[in-house]
């Protein structure tokens, strides 16, 4: 009998160290990459992989998500046969509530398994960019006799807190595991990289355990695997040796898309065996104009350059006006910076308009952000989606400017670590 | 109801056209000719649409597939390809433009529609055919001609149209060498599908201006002019083909690609953001997603998928998808067609033109054929056509002076 995969994409997450970058969209929606959204890279890897039946589980900001995914193009999974569906939290269901965490999530819709002939259940995190196929973790999965298999990857020492850290024997077999231990706890570095394959049947069996014990928060990482690796269950590690990024904080995010401009990117992107499908409106080529000059960036369909680019990344329709220089920054869709605009370690999400003249980045880096000095100490600038600059405009580094900011929401020039909040700030 | 006319081959386009039809063409860095047509018909509410194809159809027919790009991939109505076809009591081609209608004329019928836009798909333009239609409507015309003024010179390229203060016309002249009008027909014609079915039927008409519309004229049928006051190119030249791309990389071009209220669909594969290197100096160029750039781009065009190694230099030409020039390489002046590998230091476009008569349609440029690979420290000069999939032997001392034709090899003589 045929048998399908099915796989259950974790997108719900809010991402609240990336800042404003994800304040109006769910993390999996954050640009990525120039053209991409960080869940491109999981929905290719699904059909890379011959994965066409997928649900994608959303909850915070679902709209520009859905937007994105629509019905599934450019994934070609607008099919008749399965296909992509998103799966909102819904009223009336098993439970009628909010997703209380990742395993609830699965837990509350185990009935799209009912009609499915699988007998594994993939879980992935919408989160994270990295290339993998499928077929070897499924294979792997099999051979173990895994009842569950986590991929993992080895991180750095001072990450370990960020993950969830596993244990292992030699044949792979996870005997531990510890969610974001301390630096210094941790035993061990491979980390758990949200990407789990469950015995369709024990995943429904122990989803069901989870759900009935009131003291657990419901969470894969938090409560449900170390439950399974305490009681003796085969669960098992897969190690996976590529490239695998979790963008989580400004600086990550930052790094991350930077790593994209070296001669070998860290990821392939142009492999036309493992595309990278994305929704991408018509667009013209890149044009750039008399006086504008490009080095060492990434510059999408639709952008037009008139002044200097350099060591950047500017999603389509972004337009660069003569005598403006774009830095060591990320510019995103439909944004246009004026003429003599200079920018700096910016990170300036969609369709924000900067006044000529304007200066981002300037002086010193060592004032921390003031609303939210953990996330904003490096020295980038973050500007929200739809902020109007007005001219002239001076900001300093770890400064925030919030969405649909307006010239009027100014009352002078930007301090380093500064905070202009507009009309629609949730913070 | 449109018909898009897309037969052509064009000899003229010579090696550009030899395996697709002139309406495939790729065209402005990441398009094809016929997207224009496929675009303003979209844009313009059109919902039946058949493509006439003869001449190497197969790129043609990957491209349009389903026609998903345009939103014509419908239930009801949509693109269709009419392709020549066998019955057993009429054979084969098209003989002509008004042919290829009449042999088709069921698939019109079919949807019993009370007027017909005959398109040529061959051509670069924006135009909402709406505007034409209430024009159509308006001035109760049989059928109503789209013209648009062209230069004088370039009047024998064109079928140019005389017509009164009334907008009524009064003479249709193919491809004149000297006329008085500097009215050209842009190959957009609006009919009335009763009048346009009655003169099919008459005789067995081969050419749309010869044989129906100079008939409809003489008939005294309402036939109108219809001015077009915007950007409108016939590609169907080497030099005209050359000259529209790179205008589009002139400051404020007539063409305004990136004008996103009236944008051009094609079918896009999926390739990331352009990658410009160290060593990148791009100017007034278009460079497509795919690119990835480390040498020297002035005024030129790149399609998507090309490569420039360090060191390497294009100046004012037009390379499309998936070209690899090699590091130090120079080209000046030329057209590169699709998957073309340019070896290091190769010279392309090099010296002076040719001045023999037999060069004058290249008008200078030179031109490179499909898949052909050009060795490593070559010289290909100016007015030299290298043929589809020329290799290394076919470069006497590596060389290709001014004036040289390399034959075409046949794809698969490497497996022979």
């Amino acid at each position: 009998m045929r048998t399908t995969r099915y796989a259950f994409i974790l997108a719900g997450g809010e991402g609240r160290r990336l800042c404003l970058l994800s304040e109006k969209r769910a993390k999996p929606a954050v640009p990525f990459a120039g053209k991409y959204r960080i869940i491109d890279f999981t929905l290719s890897n699904c059909v890379n992989s011959g994965i066409t039946d997928i649900g994608v589980l959303t909850q915070y900001r679902p709209t520009s998500l859905n937007r994105h995914i629509g019905t599934g193009r450019p994934w070609d999974l607008d099919r008749t046969r399965g296909g992509v569906q998103i799966l909102q939290p819904s009223l009336g269901s098993l439970e009628s509530d909010w997703y209380q965490g990742t395993a609830d999530a699965i837990y509350r819709n185990l009935v799209h398994l009912r009609r499915r002939r699988t007998e594994q259940v993939l879980v992935l995190s919408g989160d994270h960019v990295y290339k993998m196929d499928y077929n070897v973790l499924y294979a792997f999965h099999v051979a173990q006799r895994a009842a569950v298999t986590v991929a993992v990857t080895e991180v750095p020492e001072e990450a370990v807190s960020s993950f969830g850290i596993l244990e292992t024997e030699p044949n792979g077999r996870i005997v531990g595991f510890q969610e974001k231990p301390a630096r210094g706890q941790a035993r061990g570095r491979l980390a758990s990289m949200g990407v789990y394959l469950f015995d369709r049947d024990l995943l429904m069996r122990w989803l069901a355990e989870d759900a009935a014990m009131p003291e657990s928060s419901h969470d894969f990482g938090k409560d449900v695997l170390p439950r399974l690796v305490a009681r003796g269950e085969a669960v098992f590690a897969y190690r996976f040796a590529d490239y695998w990024q979790d963008v989580g904080t400004l600086d990550s995010y930052f790094e991350a898309n930077r790593a994209f401009l070296a001669d070998v990117p860290p990821l392939a992107l142009n492999d036309p065996e493992w595309i990278i499908h994305t929704q991408s409106a018509d667009r013209p080529p890149v044009r750039v104009e008399h006086g504008g000059r490009v080095e060492r960036s990434l510059i999408a369909n639709g952008c037009r350059v008139q002044g200097t680019v350099i060591r950047s990344l500017l999603s389509p329709g972004v337009t660069v006006a003569p005598g403006a220089v774009v830095r060591d920054s990320i510019v995103m869709q439909d944004t246009v910076v004026g003429p003599h605009a200079v920018l700096d370690h910016a990170i300036v999400d969609k369709e924000v308009r900067i006044g000529p003249g304007v200066r981002l980045g300037e002086g010193a880096s060592d004032t921390p952000n003031r609303a939210c000095p953990e996330h904003l100490s490096s020295g980038l600038i973050v500007v929200g989606k739809g902020a109007e600059l007005p001219e002239g405009l001076v900001v300093g580094r770890n400064a925030r400017i919030g969405a649909a900011v307006r010239p009027a929401d100014f009352t002078g020039d930007v301090p380093a670590g500064g905070v202009v909040d507009g009309p629609e700030s949730m913070h | 109801m449109a018909l898009v006319l897309s037969g052509g081959g064009g000899e003229r386009l010579s090696v550009l056209t030899a395996e697709r039809a002139i309406s495939a063409v790729p065209f402005g860095g990441k398009y094809r000719v016929i997207d224009f047509v496929l675009s303003n018909l979209c844009h313009s509410g059109a919902e039946h649409v058949g493509v006439l194809t003869q001449h190497a159809p197969i790129s043609l027919h990957d491209h349009i597939g389903a026609g998903r790009p345009w939103d014509l991939d419908r239930r009801q109505g949509g693109v269709v390809v009419l392709q020549p076809y066998l019955t057993r009591s009429h054979a084969g081609f098209y003989r002509g433009t008004a042919d290829a209608i009449a042999q088709n004329w069921n698939e019109v019928e079919d949807r019993a529609p009370a007027r017909v836009l005959v398109l040529s798909g061959d051509h670069v333009y924006r135009m909402d055919y709406r505007g034409l239609l209430g024009a159509h409507l308006e001035r109760r015309a049989a059928v109503t001609i789209a013209v648009t003024q062209v230069p004088p010179d370039e009047a024998r390229r064109f079928g140019m149209v005389t017509f009164d203060r009334d907008g009524l016309v009064r003479s249709l002249v193919e491809k004149p060498l000297r006329t008085d009008t500097p009215w050209a027909s842009m190959g957009v014609y609006m009919f009335d599908a009763a009048v346009l079915r009655e003169h099919l039927g008459r005789g067995r008409p081969v050419n749309l201006v010869l044989d129906v519309l100079r008939p409809m004229l003489e008939a005294g049928e309402r036939v109108v002019a219809y001015e077009f006051h915007g950007y409108w190119e016939d590609v169907g030249t080497v030099g005209s083909y050359y000259r529209a791309n790179l205008e589009l990389v002139a400051p404020a071009p007539r063409l305004a690609l990136h004008d996103q209220r009236w944008p051009i669909l094609t079918r896009d594969e999926e390739r990331p953001p352009v990658q410009f290197r160290d060593h990148a100096h791009v100017e007034e160029s278009l460079v497509a997603n795919g690119c990835r750039i480390d040498g020297t781009v002035r005024r030129s065009v790149l399609f998507s998928g090309v490569h420039v190694e360090r060191g390497a230099e294009i100046v004012e030409s037009v390379v499309l998808p998936d070209v690899h020039v090699g590091a130090g390489a120079r080209i000046e002046r030329a057209v590169i067609d699709k998957y073309v590998r340019i070896g290091a230091g190769a010279r392309i476009g090099d010296g002076a033109p040719s001045m023999s008569p037999d060069s004058a349609w290249l008008e200078g440029l030179t031109l490179i054929g499909k898949d052909a690979v050009v060795p490593a420290g070559a010289r290909v000069g100016r007015s030299v056509v290298v043929g589809i999939g020329a290799r290394e032997p076919d470069f006497e001392d590596g060389e290709a002076p001014a004036g040289t034709v390399i034959p075409s090899r046949a794809w698969f003589e490497e497996v022979r």
